[in-house]
């Protein structure tokens, strides 16, 4: 019964499990076979040579890789610390305002990410909503904090932020507050009971989270166009220049290639780390 | 009529598979479609509008591009079979479009009579890279303009910016006082001329390093670098930069338009190639090769050379620029002076002289390899 059971789910499934494959893994397979054609074609009739990814190697890119990988991890670190204490009031203590604080949240996600970015721009320019009035009230001017490396990281972390919280208060709402109590109980101070009992029981959460903001913002480069001024050329905007420009597919695949196997890598270790069933309220 | 789950869900099942058949059972009859991929300007209300209205049972559909290598990625990609006009920079028609057979060429008979009311420019004799080496007729051009670097009169002086040309941005003063717009294959032609280049020629091993060393020189003094034309304009009408490193009549006639007029584009007053230091580009609207083309792509060509209509692909939302067709007095009535102003038509004639043709980059694929390496830092 159980096997005919299985055999059954696995027919039902076939239809979309295909369409998946299709949509899903298709075009990352047509970006692979692409990144092993000779540079400057664009078809797949060549003999595969590989020399793509030996100009990627040569020509300075993991400048680019690195600097992605970094601003990531500044922006979801900073994102941890930041959202923590906004995800433990919506999980334990705000209650019914915390409806409030995710519609406005997710409200954020309804206008293009580009127009927000724009937004900051002008808020933040010379002459814009804050230089602008500061210098008419006081006389005196400032530079724009804008074009450089920090404000790409504030705009990582501003752009970002709901796939940071909300995964990290479903995290905390799992902690049993029963725990804490008798942690408390046992005279545990409020560090050992963040160290000990909220952080290991978040860690789903937190891993999701830190996954999700981590995957997204390696792969960001809007905020690096438009706040950053291109002060830091990151590895998606190489990707595009190679495609577009460069007119260069093969390389620009090679690039995409060399992104999507460091980010795989991270994803499927936290992945492990993470147990998904306990998260969704499944069994584990 | 009694429908089942079954029969509804064997129809919708029909519905689908239909779905799959229809693009060769489309390939009888496009008559009444057009598919136009273009710079925005082809793709308002104003153009597109009053040709709906000659064709009402037609389908028009016009999409805009990002970037000229973006749109022939579309037509790399396969997409040959869908659209009929594609209007670009011409370099990139006769550089690669035609050459690798995405464009055919266009019926002389019909349109070579254009020509002779177009500025002298492009009419007489008919814009030579209009043609191919073939020397068939492969896009119609419109709209162009001078295209080097843009100041804010108010800080550098129109004068000095034309006497200075490139070497201005080479200055140890200008350092984080420009940005530069980030047309990529533009920087590289402007980023030779400030090196004492020609791009258009096959360069040295010195001269590559020339390139080099200025890439890195204004790499390292601007101040940000963005490829959105309204950002830069932004940044220099509010003061983060005095200047910008690529642009022109394109980009700084929307803010000119606003009444903004000290944002000027500047074509040198000398240069590397024959004593000239300026670009001027002009775009071609090419037929592409669709193996089932639609009869009215080449009557959409001919009906944006009408007064009203050249003039609307000029004035259209975003930027805006002079067209071959001015030369036309019909066509020239219809701005009035404070259009005439944007598009710096005080200076054209004499900055249109001073520029050499937008044409391929000689050594485009290294120049790129250092140019992207440059920026990177």
């Amino acid at each position: 019964m159980q096997r005919r059971d299985a055999r059954l789910g696995l027919l039902y499934s076939a239809p979309l499990s295909l369409f998946l494959l299709l949509t899903f893994l298709a075009p990352i397979l047509l970006v692979a076979a692409f990144s092993t054609m000779p540079e400057k074609v664009f078809n797949l009739s060549q003999a595969p040579d590989f020399s793509a990814y030996r100009t990627v190697l040569a020509q300075g890119y993991w400048k680019s890789v690195a600097w992605s990988l970094f601003m990531a991890l500044a922006a979801t670190l900073i994102l941890l610390v930041v959202c923590w204490p906004l995800a433990y009031g919506m999980a334990k203590v705000f209650k019914r305002f915390t409806l409030v604080l995710t519609i406005g949240v997710v409200m954020t996600l309804f206008v293009s990410e580009n127009i927000r970015l724009f937004g900051w721009v002008l808020t933040l320019m010379k002459g814009g909503l804050i230089e602008g009035y500061w210098r008419h009230w006081t006389g005196t001017g400032f530079d724009a904090p804008l074009y450089n490396g920090p404000i790409i990281v504030f705009g990582l972390v501003y752009v970002y932020l709901p796939f940071m919280l909300f995964p990290l208060a479903q995290g905390i709402s799992m902690v049993p507050d029963d725990a804490r109590q008798a942690a408390y109980d046992l005279g545990a101070t409020r560090w050992q009971i963040l160290r000990e009992i909220d952080l290991p029981l978040a860690m789903p959460g937190i891993m999701v989270g830190s996954l999700l903001t981590f995957v997204l913002a390696a792969g960001a480069m809007a905020e690096s166009k438009l706040l950053g001024g291109r002060a830091i050329i990151t590895i998606a905007d190489e990707v595009q220049t190679a495609f577009t420009y460069g007119q260069n597919w093969p390389l620009g695949a090679a690039l995409a290639m060399v992104l999507i196997a460091i980010i795989g890598t991270v994803a499927i270790w936290a992945i492990s780390k993470a147990d998904l069933d306990k998260m969704m309220g499944g069994k584990s | 009529m009694n429908l089942t789950r079954r029969s509804f869900t064997a129809a919708l099942g029909a519905a689908g598979a239909a779905s799959l058949l229809r693009p060769s059972m489309s390939l009888a009859d496009r008559s009444g479609e057009l598919n136009i991929l273009c710079w925005e300007g082809y793709n308002t209300d104003d153009v597109l509008g009053p040709f709906r209205d000659m064709f009402s049972s037609a389908t028009v559909r016009a999409e805009s591009g990002t970037s000229d290598p973006d749109m022939i990625n579309k037509l790399r990609a396969g997409e040959v079979n869908v659209w009929d006009l594609i209007n670009l920079n011409q370099p990139w028609a006769r550089g690669m479009l035609y050459p690798e057979g995405l464009i055919k060429p266009l019926d002389k008979e019909r349109f070579m009579p254009f020509f002779e009311k177009m500025t002298p420019e492009y009419g007489t004799p008919p814009y030579p890279l209009a043609f191919a080496e073939d020397d068939e007729l492969i896009g119609m051009p419109q709209r162009y303009g001078p295209f080097s670097f843009v100041v804010n009169t108010d800080k550098i002086s129109r004068e000095m910016a034309e006497d200075m040309g490139w070497k201005l941005f080479l200055e140890p003063d200008m350092a984080g006082r420009f940005g530069i717009l980030t047309y990529d294959n533009w920087n590289l032609i402007h980023m030779c001329l400030t090196g004492d280049l020609n791009p258009f020629q096959p360069l040295d091993e010195a001269g590559f390093t020339t390139f080099e060393d200025t890439a890195k020189t204004i790499f390292a003094g601007a101040k940000m670098m963005t490829d959105d034309l309204v950002a830069m304009n932004t940044a220099l009408i509010n003061g983060e930069i005095d200047a910008y490193f690529t642009g022109g009549t394109y980009t700084a006639s929307p803010a000119r338009l606003d009444g903004m007029t000290q944002i000027r584009g500047i074509t040198p007053k000398t240069g590397p190639i024959d004593g000239k230091g300026g670009v001027v580009w002009a775009e071609l609207t090419s037929l592409v090769n669709n193996p089932d083309p639609s009869p009215l792509a080449s009557d959409f060509l001919e009906f944006v050379q009408k007064p009203e209509i050249a003039k609307a692909v000029g004035f259209a939302e975003g930027t805006y620029n002079p067209v071959a067709q001015m030369g036309d007095p019909e066509v020239f009535a219809l701005y009035d002076e404070d259009e005439l102003d944007a598009i710096q038509w005080d200076s054209l004639e004499e900055e249109s002289a001073r520029s050499v043709e937008y044409d391929s980059v000689a050594d485009y694929d290294k120049l790129m390899e250092i140019y992207t390496a440059a920026r990177r830092g």
